[in-house]
């Protein structure tokens, strides 16, 4: 009954959802009387708010960026006019729904966002409520991370952008600077793209490191992993500083990684939607193997940059392809442009020519068409830039021109700072004309890796894993110097050639790579070892891949060079990286994330509805778990018999309550072994009944529910009615059926007569039960009656609820006695079969 | 509780008895609490070694500690805490317990395995469990690709582990198993090694779904038969087995008899899968016996599309060889995974396995602390009693099982309670699944009567016995 109200309340509330998303739909120009009506209907339909609520704020996720203005200035309204409850649903979410929109419109509107956010720190004007429309602990990382990116845009981009930017700021009133904001200038002269406007931006508003920027998730400290941060650096000789001078240098590898990651979780959604797209799998793969990559202490800041550049207009291209959804804080904009990204690629077509036989992916055009402003600047610095033919998958990642940029600047930076490699960036003895040729397709960049995962696992992940299992053997930098490009193309591209690995999965075929692409590993590798991102120690003696053995090679590919028969295992692409620590946040998941633990046994629950209502159930069940312990061991208590195959096969987890119906019941009916006495049951109907008694249906296992009424009292009590009506069967039929209850503990309380024959209840040390019990006796209410004259009088009532029951077998919960005692006389194991429902 | 005469163990008496330990995150703290003598037992005030996790988080074998309650790790546990965040904890050994501990602390999470083991968890979470649920929804929303295919939709991931003795299999299925548990899945766990039982006792092959929290406390893990169902309340969910009585220690000891057994199991399995839709989407994880033999022939039936080496590449190099190009009937290849093995992981030594075994055959009877257990004391004659003694040699052409009469030699061993009718074929018999056990006490030959002990009261009926040749009886139950 009371579910029934609450799924008609449900109801109403979609309804009313729907109603308001449409209201919504229709609102495309800022009208102060749209708006007023859309608060109206809010505050009228207040007591749906929460679905109100998040109606709106998915509305505001998805709107296009014209029409978010309007769209946020409901918001403002309702919150301000209705602050009970919205401002409250709202609170937790403002963060994301701003942030998101903030990062998607254009800079006429984010300056009307700045008014907006600066108006929700006061109170509503004329209004007596001295509090602020939202509070600072809501406001504050909003405001935070908006500076931070501001201050961060302004570095990047100190010259041209001064002014602009500037003003914007002084817009929005003086900020206090946040600490971790990287403070020199000139970082990044030349060849670098223009830099960004709005930094990449995730859900954590990167430039706070992790410093509170994400109000749902704190952080403490700054968004360093931890061990690495306390430890010693294991890495030999290799020195880890990374975090320091990334902020030093302007770049974070902790955000870019942030924003890799963010990319891979929304990668990650739409790969699960479907994971056959070979494309979606090609850049997940790819991210991934980014993503091990600019862990390396050794990527060059340069590369960074460039990798950071197009992780963020990639970011913006995926939001543009996603629903929105958990991208929603993915933030970027690429600063050269003044038109926003996201109306410069309204619709994701594919890419064109560059991406070979790969599939199409979703990058949108826009990927390659904004490129061209910024990829050719950084790729002129270059001598191979313009070669982009080869693309693999990071072509499809990152679109064409990325590639030829990024490897510029890994070029240059590989020249720069090597002793021997001064001078010109590439030394054509160093790299042969092919080898250039192939280069740009498969771009050395971190990213490059990613291409090769997915058309040579084998290779790549030797090679990654060399590099990983043998940290000290590696020279950065200066092993770089010499590619022996030839060794290279001998050992790598046969496996590319002769054993296209299939992956696994999905039974997806890797993107095949094109023509041009068969010099391509080799090269490469040349260029992710000139680049520094391959460390040379693997370099420099021909075989990369030697398996160490004994340390755990993981994962131990099949040597491909060893000129072994088969083909090597195909592992999928998350396999590769399973040395790879992501960081606390994927360590969350097994613990925050969950949710806070149950006190007493350390599970964890949820904190949304379903959560809570699993909680609530769950410690039920603990409740009366400890309220029975005690008793039941003071009335003794044994191992169970196991159960039959096929109940085993039928039988379900029930979780702290069963309240999970067993789909096929009718199937759990015994089919029994031949000869055996089994027994029909059909929890269906226990399940109903027994909700809250769940755990302690064994505890029938060998007494009947009489015992468990006793102690139990409401919820035993239907039990001990089925018993009674199988009691006055088995008194009045053949045979007899013993029904008992224990002796009250004080017997003073309880009438020792049964009131309907006013004879005495007959006690009795009954062996099996191992305790003195009142035999043919029920308990009702809070009186006893003798079994068999409590169902004649009640016939149908208690006689019903038994007869139900017994029919199907209810009597099993009785296991060997109580109500089935008879038969248990006959075969002591009768009730075994029956008992399938566990307590859990 | 110093006890005088016993040497060393004075000395960390009462005052030190309880300390305080900080793990940095991916530090483990491994103890080993022998198995006390019997004279021993019950003598201290404590049952085991306590542990309190003070602050952050630590899990035995996947499983989180509650914070703030306090653990009984009793004698005969030999495992570890993990902590993946860091932690504190309180250690208290207030029975004096000869600990064996030490913490474990590695420069950088790359180079824990644990940290392999939990990206492996993630991998299986992330694309396997959750292509199966997408499987599952577009079949149940009538997708057309399934619709023809006219099969089950594809379930989760399923994992062969294999790898030598001692590389720490049965723990890593307990972790995985545990880690899908504490994020709403519900995995089904299979257990091929007839040396340990799977919530059962040892000498039996098994399966059963983990869907709820595992027992930290329990010596096994959350994998000993003291998890299995009881007739009162108990405080950590039980779990529900299926169990084959293999009856002998190795495969190797009856190798056909081990092959049928797997292959029955594996039906059973698919059935799971076919009727639930939880267990399915959640997937399966095996154990199996350290040889190289053994994953090959219990395979097929399995339809494993991971097989896990640890810590062998040399194993792994071999499965890779010979699985290349094979497909599980779902049409999926065959990934095999090398994982690092863990450096606490340890081959249990025999006498210490040996009294594993006892304490599984007492928990199994008389309960653990957490539930004390009363079996029944019964007598039969020798006509009531039917028993099936599988043969001492297998060979070519032997029966599976041979009626015998009760010897005196039958004194103290356990004997399985199987789920079969005495009139059905030995055949059907040594196939059924378990039933039970009891332990017999004593065998009057001249009164032709059986005295043994049974977990449940009620007489035995048409149920068969089999006498297995494993475990031996250690001990005297009734004594």
């Amino acid at each position: 009954m009371k579910l029934a109200t609450m799924s008609a309340a449900e109801d109403a509330a979609a309804d009313v959802a729907e109603d308001y998303r449409q209201a919504l739909e229709d609102l495309t120009v800022n009208s102060r009387i749209e708006i007023a009506t859309l608060t109206n209907i809010a505050r009228e339909n207040s007591q749906h708010a929460m679905a109100i609520a998040e109606v709106l704020a998915n509305h505001i996720k998805k709107v296009p960026p014209p029409r978010t203005l309007p769209a946020l200035y409901v918001l403002d309204s309702v919150v301000k006019n209705v602050p009970t409850p919205y401002a409250l649903y709202f609170g937790p979410k403002l963060y994301s729904i701003f942030m998101g929109a903030y990062t998607k419109v254009d800079n006429p509107t984010r300056r009307k966002m700045d008014e907006m956010l600066k108006t929700w720190k006061e109170p509503v004007p004329g209004s007596t409520n001295p509090k602020p429309v939202f509070p600072p602990e809501v406001v504050k990382p909003i405001e935070n991370a908006l500076i931070a990116a501001k201050n961060v845009a302004l570095q990047v981009n100190q010259s041209s952008f001064q002014g602009q930017q500037y003003m914007l700021r002084g817009a929005r009133g003086p900020a206090p600077p946040h600490r971790e904001t990287p403070t020199p200038p000139n970082v990044r002269p030349a060849t670098q793209q223009p830099g960004h406007q709005y930094p990449p931006s995730n859900g954590h508003m990167p430039p706070h490191g992790g410093n509170g920027g994400f109000p749902m998730r704190p952080h403490n400290g700054p968004d360093v992993l931890p061990p690495r941060a306390t430890t010693q650096p294991p890495y030999g000789g290799a020195p880890y500083h990374q975090p320091p001078q990334a902020a030093h240098q302007g770049i974070s590898i902790e955000r870019l990684r942030d924003d890799i990651q963010q990319l891979i979780v929304a990668e990650k959604a739409e790969f699960v939607r479907d994971p056959l797209d070979v494309g979606k799998q090609t850049r997940l793969k790819a991210l991934l193997d980014l993503q091990t990559l600019i862990q390396r202490p050794d990527v060059p800041q340069e590369q960074l940059m460039l990798v950071k550049e197009k992780i963020t207009e990639l970011s913006v291209n995926m939001r543009g392809s996603l629903p929105a959804g958990g991208t929603a804080g993915v933030a970027p904009v690429a600063a050269g442009y003044t038109v926003p990204p996201y109306t410069a690629t309204p619709t994701p077509p594919v890419i064109p020519g560059a991406i070979g036989a790969v599939p199409p992916p979703q990058v949108p055009a826009g990927a390659g068409q904004q490129r061209p402003p910024s990829a050719p600047a950084v790729a002129g610095s270059a001598p191979v830039a313009g070669a982009g033919a080869g693309a693999l998958s990071l072509d499809s990642l990152f679109g064409q021109g990325a590639l030829a940029a990024l490897l510029a600047g890994a070029t240059r930076k590989s020249a720069t700072p090597t002793p021997t490699q001064t001078g010109t960036p590439i030394p054509p003895p160093t790299v042969p004309p092919p080898v250039a040729a192939g280069v740009p397709a498969p771009a050395p960049v971190p990213a490059a890796a990613a291409s090769l995962a997915a058309s040579l696992p084998p290779a790549l992940a030797a090679v990654l894993q060399s590099r990983s299992h043998t940290p000290t053997t590696a020279i950065p930098g200066a092993a770089a110097v010499v590619p022996p490009a030839p060794h290279l193309e001998a050992a790598i591209p046969k496996p590319a050639a002769s054993a296209p690995p299939t992956v696994p999965a999905g039974a997806v075929p890797p993107p095949p790579a094109p023509a041009p692409g068969a010099a391509n590993p080799s090269a490469l590798l040349a260029m992710l070892r000139q680049s520094g991102l391959l460390s040379g120690g693997a370099a420099a003696g021909g075989p990369i891949i030697k398996p160490e053995p004994g340390t755990g090679l993981l994962p131990i590919i099949p040597n491909p060079l060893a000129g072994q028969p088969g083909e090597p295992s195909p592992l999928p692409a998350w396999a590769f990286t399973l040395k790879q620590y992501r960081g606390p946040h994927f360590i969350n998941r097994l613990h925050e994330d969950l949710g806070p633990p149950c006190t007493q046994c350390g599970r964890r629950f949820g904190t949304d509805d379903e959560g809570r209502r699993k909680k609530t159930a769950h410690m039920d069940w603990h409740f009366r778990v400890h309220q029975r312990v005690t008793d039941a061991e003071r009335r003794g208590q044994h191992r169970s018999w196991w159960v039959e195959q096929s109940d085993w096969v039928s039988s379900v987890e029930a979780i702290d309550v069963d309240h999970s119906h067993r789909p096929d019941a009718t199937s759990a009916q015994s089919k029994g072994i031949p000869g055996q006495d089994t027994l029909n049951y059909d929890d269906e109907d226990n399940d109903d009944d027994y909700d809250p008694e769940a755990s302690f249906n064994q505890s029938y296992n060998s007494y009947s529910g009489a015992s468990g009424a006793d102690a139990a009292g409401g919820y035993g009590g239907a039990k001990s009615q089925g018993g009674a009506g199988r009691g006055k069967g088995g008194k009045k039929g053949p045979g007899g059926t013993k029904n008992y209850i224990p002796v009250p503990e004080d017997s003073a309380k309880v009438n020792n007569m049964c009131p309907i024959c006013q004879e005495r209840f007959e006690m009795k040390w009954l062996d099996e039960a191992q305790e003195w019990v009142w035999m043919d006796a029920t308990k009702v209410g809070g009186r006893v009656y003798h079994a068999s004259c409590h169902r004649e009088v009640n016939g149908t009532g208690a006689g019903q609820d038994g007869g139900v029951k017994l029919e199907n077998g209810g009597g099993s919960a009785g296991g060997g006695w109580g109500g089935r005692k008879r038969k248990a006389e006959d075969d002591g194991f009768s009730g075994v079969n029956a008992r399938i429902k566990l307590e859990y | 509780m110093s006890i005088p005469g016993l040497g060393q163990i004075a000395p960390q008496a009462p005052t030190s008895t309880q300390r305080t330990i900080t793990l940095r995150p991916f530090g483990e703290w491994r103890f080993s609490i022998p198995h006390q003598h019997s004279t021993f037992s019950s003598n201290s005030s404590a049952a085991g070694v306590t542990v309190r996790l003070v602050s952050g988080t630590a899990e035995r074998d996947g499983t989180e500690l509650a914070p703030n309650s306090v653990y009984t790790f009793l004698p005969g546990t030999k495992s570890k805490l993990f902590t993946d965040q860091g932690c504190t904890l309180e250690i208290n050994n207030t029975g004096g317990y000869p600990l064996e501990d030490r913490v474990v602390e590695y420069p950088s999470p790359e180079q824990s395995p644990m940290l392999q083991y939990i990206n492996f968890h993630f991998g299986l979470q992330d694309f396997e469990r959750a292509a199966a649920v997408t499987a599952q929804q577009q079949q149940q929303h009538g997708s057309i690709r399934y619709q023809q295919m006219k099969a089950q939709p594809k379930p989760g991931p399923r994992v062969l582990m294999c790898g030598p003795r001692g590389s720490g299999k049965t723990s890593l299925v307990k972790t995985l198993a545990a880690l899908a548990t504490r994020m709403g899945s519900q995995p089904l766990v299979a257990n091929l090694n007839p040396t340990d039982g799977l919530l059962s006792l040892p000498g039996t092959l098994g399966a059963a779904v983990f869907g709820t929290l595992m027992d930290i406390e329990d010596p096994e893990g959350g994998f000993g038969v003291t998890n299995t169902p009881i007739s009162g309340p108990s405080a950590v969910p039980v779990k529900n087995p299926m169990t084959f009585y293999f009856g002998r220690e190795k495969v190797e000891d009856d190798a056909e008899m081990w092959k049928q057994m797997t292959e029955r199991l594996a039906g059973l399995v698919s059935r799971k899968f076919e009727r639930n839709r939880d267990v399915r989407v959640a997937g399966l994880l095996v154990d199996t016996p350290p040889l190289e033999e053994g994953w090959w022939r219990g395979r097929r039936g399995w339809r494993v599309n991971y097989v896990v080496v640890l810590g062998s590449a040399e194993l792994q190099r071999a499965m890779g060889t010979r699985l290349a190009g094979e497909k599980t009937s779902y049409g999926e290849p065959i990934a095999v995974l090398g994982l690092d093995k863990s450096d606490g992981a340890v081959e249990i030594e025999k006498g210490w396995r040996q009294k594993s075994t006892e304490t599984a055959i007492k928990e199994y009877f008389f309960g653990g602390i957490k539930a004390r257990l009363s079996p029944f004391t019964q007598s039969a004659s020798f006509d009531e009693l039917v028993v099936f003694k599988a043969p001492d040699e297998p060979y070519e052409g032997a029966p599976v099982l041979e009626r015998v009469e009760p010897t005196p030699e039958m004194a103290h061993w356990t004997l399985a309670v199987m789920i079969a009718s005495v009139t059905d074929s030995p055949q059907t018999i040594r196939f059924s699944s378990i039933l039970g056990f009891i332990v017999i006490a004593d065998v009057d030959v001249e009164r032709r009567r059986v005295k043994f002990l049974s977990p449940v009261s009620g007489r035995l009926g048409n149920h068969p016995l089999i006498w297995g040749r494993w475990p031996e009886p250690y001990l005297n139950l009734l004594a």
